[in-house]
């Protein structure tokens, strides 16, 4: 059955593109006042400049990847994947010290972030396995452990680094992939209440993690560590929100941003765009995200192929997962933790990547019918049969 | 939904209606994630907004107050009695100086005098914090080279400035620490001295530092009015002085004298021994102002109110004669108890005039019995005994005056010549003036005039009649009874050749804790001059004279000596005063503006605005653009302030250079031994925590330079953190 050829979904491209020119705007106003103050950079452009560049990047990486054809990453997934865990052991030896976390390797100038390569590398790696195993998933031993190796192996060795929020999150990824891929509940609730005491461990294992779990469930008044450095930022992104009120203060008005709200541009940018754009701005950001989910889970319904369905899948989810999960913490409902904002926030290869994943999708969708007329059964189509481009609209 | 828990084995379910209803489910817990953060939006951006909005008001603004200048005080012929100037105190971290003690401590007493070894002494301690020189004249301050002295630390506070010192001490009075009045006219007048404080809201960013912002609410200070005293400073000198020679020469425990002018009620000297420094209080007891608030039993000088009364209820004449019992005389009281009355002169057939000039007790008494009780209070009342004269000093009492239904037997002749009767030394003053003045009682007062920082008149007092206390003519007829006291009385010590006085002596004994102190008296003169048409008032009294204890022998001289140095016009003060000092003074040119923020201008764009603002400007480093200013945007200084410019192109750090550390938000003590610890001197202006800093963080300057602070109190910045 021949795939028709279909506009790219138009939609997730405009509201993506849409979170990139804003991420300008708002990293700009965030980041002006702790560029300026920093002793490095003393121009208020600063940080904005290098966040353009990236944005650039990622705008390029996007358009070349909607312009490849998904199905050829299938026989490279593995190989990819392999590639990442190197670098993550790589890193783990020779990285660089970021944050007291050795999250970032350096490469003639580009810092290359392996946990963000590794975490798409594992999406992509697990819509191949999961494409090709088909109902052998049910099987504990065949389908099933095989797939939870790759994602246990990335987990542990990115929480190693360590970065214990990225691993988390990757860890949710892969078990709602399997999840949706057809592995039986029992399978994936069992694997993860194995997991539950192994996670205990990790915690007790570094001080700075239990005082935030300590701090956030309310148990621990740390005045000089990370607790009250996390709560002081929590509570300055909180004000954040609240001094926004319903219209925001306006674009670029933001006070926060002026070295009261530590990362006002990274990670805790959600805030400035709620104090600057009211309530109206953040639910706007949040349905956004929605539409973004919707749209993507879409595409997955109605992919060509399985392998298109669970990278759809995959690709989906993450973004929207990093959305939200950044939403919780910088509105105190999680521990805080180092979440970006996807397209939003300030950093490097996060922006990239993200950009690149979307490039992905909208390929998918370019090979999709979203809006099937005559049934719904599933277009089955063979990767042999008709290599097909995606169009740029 | 949930029946896929219990497909064990079973066989194949289609794998489609698998993903969609697992892919429906994910999106489901998305969805409601989603709206949980929502809801938890809602909250913080709706409903509980405006505390937020409250929380972070807090923490960008900062009120930073523009304190008014207290009003000055004068006497009445503009001599500045009290203004405001700033002092300056040194301290040292010895652990910083420790090297250099010798080099301070020499530096130090060459300036002040006292001994090197006092210096070193503090210097060489093992505290962490010295104070070397506290309050010292600015310009004995200017003579301390604080740059090459490590680890000294120079600081200014304002300071109220009494330029006579003990001059007019309790009347005066003096401020707290808040610069608050809390005695004498300080008090009095604290509203009108105080003036309104000002402020300016500064936006501030999260490192506690002014942000660059275009406007700003402001509110200009309103400084505080000044006061014209009705006190003459040169009869005020006169009326210390001589004070303190008289009771040096009588070994009395105190003393007081008032001077006023008996047609207006202007009080022109109010002196009390002994004195008090206000710029350097010993004793808050010192502070207060007997004339006002010490309550005596009057004696002989009460007389005049009986003989007021006598005469205007027509009992008596001038020259109706009175048996004088030759001194002692037995008044049969109820119940056959005696009670003598003595005087101390022994006379037979006096006339009514002779009783007074040789203050015969036994004649007033007798004369009472004529006048009755309620005529003799009622008189007593209208001269204002009893009541408070008004006058615009604190703690003023009432003294006591019983009504004649509270009155013993004996009340009635005793307050016939001044016992069982509470008096001000004031209320005295004022009846004698009331006399002087034809009868009439004059409010007395102390402050002539309120004047606004701008020099118009805000109030002017006029003299204010109280009441007609007794007739002219009886009032003449007193006055010639005073003059006899002095021309053949008991108040002959006083005659002088050049002027006639009237006035009348009286000695109380002192009563002290429900009895009557033996050898203890308050001996007391109180007279006026010329007598023909009396310009002033004088009351002297003195408490436990030793050497002479009558008001004839104690306090007679003294009101001599004042009235002698008064009349010969030779009242120059003599100049034990205290130089003044270099005052703050709140002129036009010099009013204060917030300076702009010039950082990232060209240097001709910097120096435009800054000289539209009226400032002037140094210019540092190369380059295009301004990188760093000093004092930095939105601080608050004088008009015609150098701001320093620094220009973008930094010069390298070179050997011997040293990096400034950031001391913003940090206590006074922390910042100065940070600084210290880089080999940096420090100057702090202001107590509390760092604001601002000279040259700021980051400036490569050479070891040893000099930073400045400045610093607000704690309070201002206790809201930054919320």
């Amino acid at each position: 059955m021949a795939s028709r050829k279909n506009h790219i979904d138009r939609m997730i491209l405009i509201v993506v593109l849409f979170l990139l020119v804003s991420s300008i705007v708002v990293v700009y106003s965030a980041s002006s006042s702790w560029a300026l103050n920093n002793p490095h950079i003393r121009s208020a452009a600063g940080l904005v400049n290098k966040h353009i560049v990236k944005v650039l990047i990622g705008f390029v990486v996007m358009f070349f990847a909607i312009n490849i054809d998904y199905r050829k990453y299938k026989p490279l997934t593995l190989w990819v994947l392999l590639g990442a865990v190197v670098l993550l052991i790589v890193t783990r030896i020779a990285g660089s010290e970021a944050k007291g976390a050795v999250r970032w390797i350096s490469t003639g100038g580009v810092n290359l972030q392996p946990s963000e390569v590794a975490k798409f590398a594992l999406i992509f790696h697990l819509a191949t396995l999961l494409s090709s195993k088909g109902t052998k998933l049910q099987d504990f031993k065949k389908g099933f452990v095989p797939l939870l190796f790759w994602v246990g192996l990335v987990v542990v060795l990115v929480m190693i680094q360590p970065n214990f929020s990225t691993g988390a999150i990757i860890c949710v990824l892969g078990m709602l992939m399997i999840f949706i891929g057809g592995a039986r509940l029992k399978h994936v609730l069992l694997s993860l209440s194995a997991l539950l005491p192994a996670l205990v461990v990790y915690m007790i294992s570094a001080p700075y993690r239990m005082k935030r779990i300590l701090s956030y469930i309310g148990f621990a008044n740390d005045d000089s560590g990370i607790a009250a450095k996390d709560n002081y930022q929590l509570l300055q992104g909180i004000i954040g929100f609240g001094n926004g009120g319903i219209f925001g203060v306006g674009m670029g008005m933001s006070k926060q941003r002026d070295l009261f709200l530590p990362e006002s541009y990274g990670d805790f940018i959600f805030s400035i765009v709620g104090e600057e754009y009211g309530i109206i701005g953040t639910v706007l950001f949040l349905l956004i995200f929605l539409l973004i989910l919707s749209r993507g889970l879409r595409i997955a319904k109605y992919a060509p192929d399985d392998f298109g369905k669970f990278l759809a899948i995959g690709i989906t989810t993450t973004i929207v997962l990093y959305a939200l999960a950044n939403t919780l913490v910088t509105l105190g409902l999680v521990p805080t933790t180092g979440v970006p904002m996807p397209f939003v926030s300030y950093g490097g290869t996060a922006i990239i990547s993200s950009c690149y994943a979307i490039g992905v999708l909208l390929n998918i969708s370019s090979q999709t019918d979203l809006h099937p007329r005559i049934s719904e059964q599933p277009a089955v189509v063979s990767v042999e049969q008709e290599p097909a481009v995606g169009r740029v609209y | 939904m949930w029946n896929f828990f219990h497909k064990k084995n079973e066989v194949i379910v289609p794998e489609l209606k698998d993903y969609t209803h697992r892919l429906l489910w994910v999106k489901v817990i998305f969805i409601f994630v989603f709206i949980g953060a929502a809801v938890r939006l809602v909250q913080i951006q709706i409903l509980d907004a405006s505390k937020y909005q409250d929380i972070a008001k807090k923490q960008y603004e900062v009120r930073v107050p523009l304190h008014a200048q207290r009003g000055n005080i004068y006497d009445r012929n503009g001599n500045l009695l009290v203004s405001n100037s700033q002092f300056v105190s040194f301290s040292a971290n010895p652990k910083f100086s420790g090297q250099y003690a010798r080099k301070i401590a020499e530096r130090f007493s060459k300036i002040t005098g006292k001994p090197i070894k006092e210096y070193l002494e503090k210097l060489q301690s093992s505290k962490r914090y010295v104070v070397l020189e506290k309050a010292m004249r600015p310009d004995e301050a200017e003579k301390i080279p604080v740059d090459s002295l490590v680890g000294v630390v120079k600081s200014n506070e304002p300071v109220r400035l009494y330029h006579y010192n003990e001059r007019l001490g309790q009347v005066l009075g003096t401020i707290n620490a808040e610069y608050v009045g809390v005695s004498g006219i300080e008090q009095q007048f604290d509203k009108e001295l105080r003036g309104v404080d000002g402020y300016v809201v500064l936006q501030k960013d999260g490192k506690n530092r002014a942000r660059p912002s275009t406007d700003y609410p402001r509110e200009d200070p309103v400084n505080g009015n000044s006061l014209e005293l009705t006190i003459d400073l040169t009869y005020q000198s006169i009326a210390e002085e001589e004070l303190k020679r008289g009771i040096q020469r009588t070994q009395a425990e105190a003393g007081l004298v008032v001077i006023l002018q008996p047609q207006t009620g202007e009080i022109l000297a109010l002196a009390n021994y002994p004195p008090v420094n206000l710029n350097e209080i010993k004793s808050v007891d010192l502070l207060r102002n007997r004339v006002v608030s010490d309550m005596y039993e009057p004696g002989s000088v009460f007389k005049i109110v009986t003989a007021s009364a006598a005469l205007q209820n027509n009992v008596t004449t001038l020259d109706k004669k009175f048996y004088a019992e030759n001194g002692s005389y037995k008044v049969q009281l109820a119940g056959n108890k005696m009670r003598t009355i003595s005087d101390t002169h022994p006379m037979k057939d006096i006339t009514f005039m002779e009783a007074m000039a040789y203050s015969s007790n036994i004649v007033m008494a007798k004369v009472s019995n004529l006048i009755g009780p309620e005529n003799l209070y009622n008189e007593a009342r209208n001269f204002g005994f009893g009541m408070t004269t008004g006058i615009e000093l604190p703690a003023e009492i009432n003294g006591q005056l019983k009504k004649p239904v509270e009155w013993s037997g004996t009340t009635l002749n005793t307050i016939a010549y001044g016992y069982e009767v509470g008096v001000t030394p004031l209320q005295i003053a004022a009846a004698y003036a009331a006399i002087a003045n034809d009868g009439m009682l004059m409010k007395p007062y102390i402050v002539k005039r309120e004047i606004d920082p701008l020099g118009n008149e805000v109030f002017v007092h006029e003299p204010t009649k109280i009441r007609r206390v007794t007739s002219r003519e009886t009032a003449q007829q007193v006055k010639t009874m005073l003059e006899s006291v002095v021309e053949f009385g008991t108040g002959g010590v006083v005659k002088l050749p050049t002027v006639t006085i009237a006035g009348k002596t009286g000695t109380s004994r002192k009563y002290v804790d429900g009895k009557y102190e033996s050898g203890s008296y308050n001996a007391s003169f109180v007279g006026f001059f010329p007598a023909e048409k009396p310009e002033l008032v004088c009351l002297v009294m003195t408490e436990k004279p030793k050497v002479g204890y009558t008001g004839a022998v104690a306090s007679a001289p003294i009101f001599k000596a004042i009235t002698e140095r008064i009349i010969n016009n030779n009242g120059l003060i003599a100049k034990t005063v205290t130089t003044p000092l270099q005052e703050t003074t709140n002129k036009e040119d010099k009013s204060i503006e917030v300076v702009p923020d010039i950082c990232g201008r060209t240097v001709n764009d910097a120096v435009r605005i800054l000289q539209q603002h009226g400032f002037q400007t140094k210019i540092y480093g190369k380059g295009d653009e301004v990188m760093r200013q000093y004092p930095a945007a939105e601080s608050i200084v004088e008009r015609g302030t150098y701001i320093n410019i620094m220009m973008d192109e930094e010069t390298p750090l070179l050997a011997g250079m040293q990096k400034v550390p950031d001391v913003h938000g940090m206590s006074v003590r922390r910042a100065s031994n940070n600084l210290a610890a880089n080999h940096l001197g420090v100057t702090i202006i202001g107590s509390g925590v760092v604001v601002n800093q000279f040259p700021g963080s980051g400036t490569a300057v050479k070891v040893g330079a000099r930073v400045t602070i400045m610093c607000e109190p704690k309070a201002l910045t206790a809201a930054q953190l919320y």
